[in-house]
């Protein structure tokens, strides 16, 4: 028997939990596939979130606690989406690959012994790099679900760790699995890809340890932050003099994304807000090309930024240098006064930007999901339904189709799961009244 | 009665908590507690092997209360409740303590202290259990019924979606026709379709869910009351004087002799008193203006019995489990003289150069002279540091760019510039700055402490601008119109009163919060989408309208929600009826009521109670306790907090 839900909901960021979260809420069954080994998405990595400032993880881990604890919810982590057929109108036939974590799921019980035990350091991705991590290891304090897994490109297979594992939980020898399912509707929450700061070339990074990109800014000032302060790499000093570059891999023509990413202005003036706060005196710069405070309390934010001492320069960073100590210089033009300056920092913060991350649209084998001109989700009827693709029965949420901030993706993963609802009733797929406190899911068919 | 066999579960946390707090300390110091029959740690409690721990202490134990040391009751209060649950106790007989936020990440570096903390918080904690009660959530019946306020294009995206998911909608709308300020606009971005068009869409739909939504046009609501669940609306309909259909309705329009200032093009033109405002506008029956009616007849000779010049408001009333707020919002009026506006002839704004070229065809003109150059302002109204509306209202930038590239591709040889301040073309929209750019069009930029002035020269307005692109160059622009890009304001609606729903710093309303619940009010019940809440552009508000309809069918597709049991409950041997509580509710909640004897006590409304504690505090007589946090059970945390570790 292939086991059937309601909806897939493709990604397991702050939209896709949102829509499995609402869909689930209403009483239908959802199946929630996300590759990375927790749920939580890029937010889950984020400090603070502009304009409330409040912290990233206190907002996401009660959404990660109720989508991981729903009854109606079936969560797939480490796991992909190989192959989806649309076979009718409300008929889905879906692929999914789990990836083995070498750990037996049901028997771990989280308890980090065997992470304690390894004996291998490898950088942490979660960290991008900032700190090391073991061979077998929990993606991230908050990580749901808390299970470990071994990394067994960089295991030794020593064996430690199945020594301490007090369930017997650790098993080399599991393999992929396939699983199929069949669902009705589709939702694609699959986020968006950073941009690779090395790419622009100009600006160091890679080259110069202390030209770092704002996801690891990010890190560096959350509360789960691997050195409790802001160190620069070089030399682990905590800095003075910050500058931001915003518009780094986007609005630019060179790098083959010609859109605006919509929060790096916001993020770059909270974390420099944040910076601020902890450091006094710093002297902190944001260079840009137009401040795109455009939400609802952010431009009272980025006023606040200005009002804390943090300099606002337009301008375009035409190039970055380093310095004998490992200081940088920013080259660029000052719009305001048309001088070229030349200003020397001991830390720059790359404002990287959002781009498509759509491969999603290549496992559909039958249907094409369409793409706009930059790669992103195509929203076939933007101005009336926004989180309609072209293909009925599939719905797009969040960054991917188009960068987006965090209440933005709020706001339509909730959408996706009306329009997701109007798609079942219509096919008759109804809820019915459930009499008691846990809801039932479908109960009237077509 | 006092609950005394409590367990006590201190969570490691994974190091979290057990790394600055000596947990195996806290449960030595609370395992002999009176009240205590076992107190354990554990490496996670929230994992399911600590909490299956809980259930089956509960019954081999026979515990009839439980106290769990761990992180924020936010994070895992449901979790645990669940276990309890499922242990077969009430779930109320619970309370989670923080002592990893509170304790262990607060006093990283005084382990010492942090343990000691921990201990008088688990010790007040569990003083707090051997005195709770049992209680139930208030389950409130949801019925698939649903008041949508306002009909634009919010309105008509949530009524539309609740339809299609069998909720019945009573759709409000105050103007005679329906479709707001979308069906009013030009092209609508990013899909370059006319507003009116994307509205007639909407329609087509809307007319075939007629069943449910059920529609009222010239509508006003004149009460709202009740609280989630139950909300009794009464609407008055005002008259509309055309009853029913007639084939010569537009003859009988060319026949009125009365014409006014039509709004809908902002006076651009006339209108009859007996009008539709524009071609397909919807509900398909024209409306008549019995302001500037002279009640001649005229119509009424050709269409009979379909004008009834005296009809009468009608009242109707009805009861919805919620309410969903699309009230909209105001373009801003310029003052006079801001810019010239009001001042000079062709200083105009840009929802009225949004009308203007929908009329103007061939050649764009404005007062019988053609319009060749035109200056668009950015930012009036907006972004003002110290002044009224500090907001940005984020549509403009790119509705600015987007008149001027349709005023472009409509009009032959027009010159345009744009003086701004940054240009806010966000996300995708980036390509309508680039496409301006690479048009022509120019740009110039100004600093708030040195605007643009616009003044008048014979047939020409002149535009002087010191442009930060030339580096303060005073550049002097003639043109033939000044199109100010104006902000939106809020507005302030006779409902928002009547609900009592709390605005934002900028006068918008407000959610409850943007990220964990952006479509809720304070108000259980009542919800909110569109530009009502803040500036948006239409893609962003039909995204809201549809997630409020998601939020909304979470209740009413399940037929019931739950509330917290944490209100105000009246110990009525205590009260005296003196009434002091009753102006203290902010919710109206509370009613004094005569008993048996003659006597006045006061009664709660659970509904409306949301448990703020302010009666009680008002009490004279402590008569009014809130459930879970009674005097005795605080007044016993207190104790055992203070007392020697």
């Amino acid at each position: 028997m292939v086991e059937k839900y309601d909806a897939l909901v493709i990604g397991g960021g702050v939209a896709g939990m949102e829509s499995a979260l609402v869909l689930a809420d209403a009483g239908y069954k959802v199946l929630l596939v996300e590759k990375s080994p927790s749920i939580g998405g890029k937010m889950a990595e984020l400090s603070k979130v502009f304009p409330t400032t409040d912290c990233a993880g206190c907002i996401i881990s009660p959404k990660i606690a109720a989508t991981s604890k729903h009854p109606n919810i079936k969560m797939m982590t480490y796991s992909e989406v190989k192959e989806i057929y649309k076979e009718d109108e409300g008929k889905f036939k879906v692929k999914v690959l789990k990836r083995p974590r070498y750990i037996d799921e049901d028997a771990c019980i989280g308890c980090q012994r065997c992470e304690y035990a390894c004996p291998v350091l490898v950088p942490d991705e979660y960290n991008y790099g900032l700190v090391a991590r073991k061979a077998a290891y929990i993606y991230f304090a908050m990580a749901s679900p808390r299970i470990a897994q071994i990394d067994l490109d960089n295991c030794i297979l020593c064996g430690r760790c199945e020594r301490v594992c007090p369930t017997e939980a650790v098993n080399f020898l599991q393999q992929p699995e396939e699983l199929e399912f069949e669902v009705k509707a589709v939702i694609l929450a699959t986020g968006f890809k950073p941009f690779d700061a090395a790419l622009k070339t100009e600006y160091g990074y890679g080259k110069y340890p202390n030209v770092i990109h704002a996801l690891e800014m990010e890190r560096l000032l959350a509360p789960s932050r691997p050195y409790n302060a802001v160190l620069r790499p070089s030399d682990g000093k905590i800095p003075d003099k910050v500058a931001w570059v915003l518009c780094v891999g986007s609005r630019d023509k060179s790098l083959g994304n010609p859109i605006c990413s919509r929060v790096c202005c916001m993020y770059s003036a909270k974390q420099a807000i944040l910076f601020s706060a902890a450091q006094l005196l710093a002297d902190l710069t944001v260079y840009y090309m137009d401040i795109r405070a455009f939400g609802k309390g952010f431009e009272e934010f980025y006023n606040m930024a200005e009002d804390m001492g943090i300099r606002f320069v337009k301008g375009k960073v035409a190039k970055i240098e380093e310095t004998e100590n490992n200081n940088l210089i920013v080259r660029v033009e000052n719009f305001e006064t048309g001088e070229i300056e030349e200003e020397e920092y001991d830390m720059v913060v790359l404002a990287i930007g959002l781009l498509a991350n759509s491969d999603v649209i290549k496992v559909f084998k039958n249907v094409n999901v369409e793409l706009d001109p930059y790669g992103f989700i195509n929203q076939f009827d933007v101005n009336a339904n926004p989180v309609l693709t072209n293909v009925k029965g599939v719905f797009v949420a969040g960054c991917a189709s188009g960068p987006k901030d965090i209440p933005d993706s709020i706001v339509e993963a909730g959408a996706a799961a009306a329009q997701c609802i109007d798609y079942l009733y219509e096919l008759g797929y109804k809820i019915s009244k459930v009499e008691t406190a846990e809801p039932e899911g479908v109960v009237s068919g077509k | 009665m006092v609950n005394d066999r409590i367990g006590v579960y201190i969570c490691h946390c994974g190091g979290n908590i057990s790394d600055v707090v000596d947990v195996y300390k806290v449960v030595e110091a609370v395992k002999d507690m009176p009240e205590v029959a076992v107190a354990r740690e554990y490496m996670f409690m929230c994992s399911d092997p600590g909490q299956k721990l809980i259930e089956d202490d509960i019954k081999n134990y026979n515990l009839n209360g439980v106290v769990v040391a761990s992180c924020s009751p936010h994070l895992h209060e449901l979790t645990f409740r669940g276990a309890v649950q499922r242990g077969g106790l009430n779930p109320y007989l619970f309370e989670q303590i923080n002592i990893r936020e509170h304790s262990a990440w607060v006093h990283k570096h005084e382990p010492e202290a942090a343990t000691e903390k921990a201990i008088r918080l688990v010790r007040s904690g569990i003083a707090k259990v051997s005195l709770a009660r049992e209680l139930s959530t208030i389950r409130v019946d949801m019925e698939p019924k649903v008041l949508v306020v306002g009909a634009g294009i919010a309105g008509i995206r949530a009524a539309l979606d609740l339809a299609k998911a069998d909720v019945e909608v009573y759709l409000v709308e105050k103007q005679p026709f329906i479709g707001g300020r979308v069906a009013q606009g030009y092209g609508a971005y990013p899909s370059g379709r006319m507003g009116s068009e994307i509205i007639k869409e909407l329609i087509e739909e809307l007319k075939k869910e007629e069943s449910k939504i059920k529609l009222f046009t010239n509508a006003e609501i004149k009460s709202l009351g009740g609280t989630i669940g139950k909300f009794h609306v009464v609407v008055q309909v005002n008259p509309r004087y055309v009853v029913g259909n007639c084939s010569n309705f537009n003859d009988a329009i060319e026949k009125c002799p009365i014409e006014v200032p039509d709004e809908f093009n902002y006076g651009l033109t006339k209108r009859k008193a007996i009008y539709y405002p524009y071609e397909g506008a919807y509900p398909e029956l024209p409306v008549i203006d019995m302001e500037n009616c002279n009640k001649c007849g005229e119509c009424v000779k050709i269409c009979g019995g379909a004008i009834n010049l005296e009809q009468e408001a009608e009242t109707v009333e009805f009861d919805v489990s919620t309410i969903v707020l699309a009230t909209g919002f105001n373009p801003y009026e310029p003052k006079e003289g801001e810019f010239g506006y009001k001042q000079f002839e062709g200083v105009i704004t840009l929802p009225v150069f949004e009308r203007l070229m929908a009329l103007s065809n061939g050649k764009l003109t404005y007062n019988g002279k053609e319009v060749k150059e035109i200056a668009f302002i950015y930012c009036v109204g907006s972004r003002e540091k110290d002044g009224e509306h500090e907001y940005c209202s984020r549509y403009c930038c790119t509705a600015t760019l987007n008149a001027s590239l349709a005023a472009l591709e409509k009009y032959n040889d027009l010159r345009i510039y744009h003086i701004y301040r940054d240009i806010r073309a966000y996300g995708k929209y980036e390509r309508y700055y680039e496409e301006a750019g690479k048009k022509g069009e120019l740009f110039l930029r100004y600093v708030p402490e040195e605007p643009p002035v616009v003044e008048k020269e014979g047939d020409k307005l002149i535009v002087k601008v010191k442009d930060q692109l030339t580096f303060g160059e005073e550049i002097e622009l003639p043109v033939d119109m000044v199109v100010l890009s104006v902000g939106m304001e809020p507005r302030n609606e006779d409902v928002f009163q009547m609900l009592r729903v709390p605005f934002s710093r900028d006068g918008f309303l407000q959610e409850i919060h943007p990220k964990i619940r952006p479509v809720e009010t304070a108000i259980g019940g009542v919800l909110i989408c569109g530009t009502c809440q803040a500036p948006r552009d239409t893609v962003e508000t039909t995204a809201s309208a549809s997630a409020v309809a998601a939020k909304t069918e979470t209740y009413t597709l399940k037929g019931y929600t739950e509330l917290e049991p944490f209100i105000a409950e009246v110990d009525a041997e205590k009260c005296t009826g003196c009434g002091d509580c009753v102006p203290e509710c902010p919710t109206e909640a509370i009613e004094l009521k005569e008993v048996a004897g003659g006597e006045k006590k006061a009664f709660i409304n659970e509904v409306l109670c949301i448990g703020c504690g302010a009666c009680g505090g008002i009490c004279p007589e402590e008569a009014i306790n809130l459930r879970g946090y009674r005097y005795d059970q605080l007044r016993k945390m207190i104790d055992a907090m203070v007392e020697e570790v």
